[in-house]
Parts: structure tokens; sequence; C-alpha cells
């Protein structure tokens, strides 16, 4: 292996190190603007550019070339030196996310004949917290939970490998090979990412919230308003989400209480059915201030915009529906976000990064919506198609 | 006798859905309570919980877990091994 150098050059400087690093042997031919050598290096690689690495007769490319050949393995394979073959093995996509943008991003990337892996948390996203889905083409009405098996069979039938249950912690975007580290130690290696890491529900972000989730404090009235048969409960939120919470409760709580720091912007629809019960109350343009209770909640306090003036609500639930936040927070210094976290995407859900896709509602991509998210993830597939080609 | 592991759930809760299909991919062997019909089961859960109001509960051997998380329930599901 030689390295064409130059003084005074740091990515020659990051070239030489990388290799004694990972103690492969090499010649430095000193290569100064105008020399003999700089002209052999000129004719044999066709770059006039420092640093110029080869390998026999054939160029390996400039520094980050030769990062992202020994991250493949290709650097050893190449210089025959064998036991230092990549143990990890190279995707051609990386999905981060299994929600309804990860998992269909999954059947478009695999039916190119990409070598695909999904990592995510949890399966199914934010779907897994409503009862029944209406709105989905195909299905007048399906049981949310039926829906998600569906999108998991799909993708199984495909046979596309995923690890299920660990969290990313970190990724390293720099280079042309996107590396991901999950909080069980592992590392993996992609030529492209598609981030789908999709939302998580906004906190009210008051005193004795935190500490009462699960007991009292909920974000899944689909799952707990069962347990509140009789009980009076307080809902947080105006908007959709936040009138179907209601309409969960509406059989089983004694008094539901609304709380919102806006008039309602749900549906005429959902506000037409909420108004015509008697059990519901509505608290507009007050904000929560304060979660009561001990080992379970026992009430809420509340504070209107107008006055000020502070009351209690004396309930033993608290449905919190106040929208969604992106998963992104482990890209905020890489991808460029908006001033709610969101990744900034284009049209083609393109994030500015190189090989590096995002879709769905970890987006800016109006409307949060699983059909949307389903069509999102097929874009990010695509695009990310497209850009393998176009490096080939 | 009662099964060693037991899942409290509803049937609108998705989280729900994925520990028992998780408990059955792992070839274990649970009971399950639906504590919207069965009052019992519900004061059972609130009772083992300390007055926990969420689904799922998990309850293996002298563990009780309040939500699904895969890792928590694996580490959890250790005891049966």
């Amino acid at each position: 292996m030689v390295v064409y150098t130059i003084e005074g050059c740091p990515f020659c400087e990051k070239a030489k190190l990388f290799l004694k690093e990972k103690g492969v042997r090499f010649k430095e031919i000193p290569a100064p603007f105008g020399s003999s050598e700089w002209k052999q290096m000129k004719e044999k690689t066709g770059s006039s550019s420092w640093p110029q690495i080869l390998i026999g007769d054939s160029t390996v490319g400039g520094y980050l070339d030769l990062v992202s050949m020994e991250a493949t393995g290709e650097l050893y394979e190449r210089l025959n030196i064998e036991g230092r073959m990549l143990d990890t093995p190279l995707y051609d996509v990386i999905i981060l996310g299994a929600g309804p943008a990860g998992l269909s991003a999954a059947i478009y990337t695999i039916r190119k004949v990409l070598k695909t892996l999904i990592i995510s948390k949890d399966l199914g996203g934010q779907v897994t917290w409503t009862s029944d889905v209406e709105n989905y083409l195909g299905f007048s009405h399906v049981n949310a939970s039926d829906l998600v098996a569906r999108f998991e069979d799909h993708v199984k039938a495909f046979g596309v490998e995923k690890i299920i249950g660990v969290e990313v912690e970190s990724v390293d975007l720099a280079g042309k090979i996107k590396k991901v580290y999950t909080d069980d130690g592992r590392s993996f290696l992609g030529k492209t990412l598609i981030v789908a890491t999709g939302g998580r529900h906004r906190p009210m972000n008051v005193f004795g919230e935190r500490e009462l989730v699960g007991r009292g404090v909920s974000y899944c009235s689909t799952c707990d308003a069962p347990l509140y048969e009789g009980s009076a409960v307080a809902v947080i939120g105006g908007g959709n989400s936040a009138m179907e919470a209601v309409l969960d409760l509406m059989s089983l709580a004694s008094r539901i209480f609304v709380v919102s720091t806006t008039p309602l912007t749900a549906d005429p629809i959902y506000q037409g059915k909420v108004k015509k019960s008697p059990k519901v109350e509505f608290f507009l343009e007050y904000e929560p201030s304060k979660v009561i209770g001990d080992t379970v909640v026992e009430g809420l306090e509340i504070r209107s915009l107008k006055t000020g003036e502070v009351c209690t609500l004396e309930v033993e639930g608290i449905f919190v529906e106040i929208g969604i936040m992106p998963n992104s927070s482990i890209f905020i210094d890489t991808l460029a976000t908006n001033s709610t976290g969101e990744i900034l995407v284009d049209s083609e859900c393109r994030t500015g990064v190189a090989g590096v896709f995002a879709c769905g509602d970890v987006t800016t991509v109006r409307y949060k919506q699983v059909v949307v998210a389903v069509g999102e993830g097929a874009k990010a597939a695509l695009s990310a198609y497209n850009y393998l080609i176009n490096q080939r | 006798m009662s099964s060693k592991v037991r899942i409290f759930t509803t049937p609108g809760c998705g989280y729900c859905s994925q520990a028992k299909q998780f408990l059955t991919e792992k070839g274990v062997e649970f009971e399950a309570f639906d504590v919207s019909s069965d009052k019992d089961a519900m004061q059972e859960m609130r009772k083992m919980t300390g007055g926990a109001r969420s689904v799922p509960v998990i309850a293996v051997c002298d563990k009780v877990l309040i939500g699904f998380d895969r890792t928590e329930l694996e580490n959890a599901l250790k005891c049966l091994e």
C-alpha cells in the first residue's frame, strides 16, 4: 500500500494515523506539487490532490474513501489480510423505527433487493395507542392491533431482518458508511440510513406528572379507559385525539373534565358527539398546573389563562392528549430540525446529509396520519435506492 | 395452581397484545386477564401494584412490571429458567 502525501496536509496525517491504528503497513511517498512523485501520483490515480492511496496499481482514493473501505471490510480483502474481515455485516439500508413509515420503507427496500435491517424499540409505533383505524384505504374499520399485525406479517413475508426491543444510543453519519450504536453495546453499518423513529406523547411538564404515570396519569385512553369505570377524570387537550379520549371514557367515567389551553380545535364531528354528553364539562383556556396525589392521582390543579384563577378538579385519572414530540434527540447535532425538533426533509425525504433519509412523524411532513407515514416510508426507500444506484 | 406468568390487559391495548405475542414467541406459558370485564382481576392488579391504573401489568415470579418493555420483561423471565 502506498500513500502519496504533502507536508501540512491534515487528511494525509489522518490517513497515516488511521492505517497505523488499524495495523496496516504502508509506504509513504512525499509528493510536493510539481515533483516527479506528484506527476507519478497524478498519472496513476487521475487526481492531483493529497493524500492519494493505492493498493498495488489500483486506487483507493482519499482519506474518506479509505475509512469507508475499511468499514466495509473491502480494504482487508484487497490487501489479502485474512481474519480481519468484517465481523459485522454491511447493510444497504438500516431503518430506524418499526411504525408504519419504517415498515413501509422496509417493504420497498427489500423488493429492490437491498440488504435491509430494521432496528426499533417497539413495533407498530403510535398506531398501537389507538383502538380502531377507519381512514386507511382498503379498511373501512380495522382494529389497530390487527393492522399492526398485518404490517408485521407483510414485512415477515419478505424476510426482513429486524432487531426489536433495543434503543439506538447514537449514530455516526459523517462518512459514506453510517454507523448505528445500540444500547445493548452492538454497532451496525449501513450504506444508507432511513430515520423513521416517529413520535411520542407530549407531556404536560407539570409538578407530579412524571411520578404518577401509570398511577392515574395516562397517555393511552384506549388502553386505560376501562380502568376508570365510575371515576371522575380529566382529559387534557382540545384536538381530535383529546376528543377521542373523551369518547373512549364516555360510557365508563362518572364525569369528564376537558382542559384545554385553547378553544376546541377538534373536528366538528367529534365536538358534536362530546358536547352532547351531560357528563362532560369544559375548562377552555385553562392550563394544568399541578398533579395532586402521593401514590395515586387524587386531583388536578388548573389555572385560567384569562383571569389567573386557580381551581382543583377532583379526579382519579388524567388523560394527556396534547400532541406528539418527534423522537429526534439523537439527530439534533447532525441533522437539520425545526423549532419543535422535527427533521427537515425535502419532497424526496432527503435530510441534507448524503445517504440519510427520514420519513413519517419524526419529520416536518404535514399531517401525522398512518396513510401519510406509509407513503413517506415508500418515498424514503425509493430515494435510498436511487442514491445507492448512483453510488455504484 | 396459578401460572408463574400472569398478564392483566384490556381489549383495546396494543401493548398488551404485543406483550402476549412476545410471551408466546418465547414459548412462555401465561394466564391473561381482561380487567375491563373481570373485576376481581382488576382488584388484584391494583393491589399488587399499589394502585396502578395502567395496562399491561405483568406478574413474573415475584416481580410486577407495569407496561411492556421487552428488555425488562426478558430480564424478569430469567427466574423461570
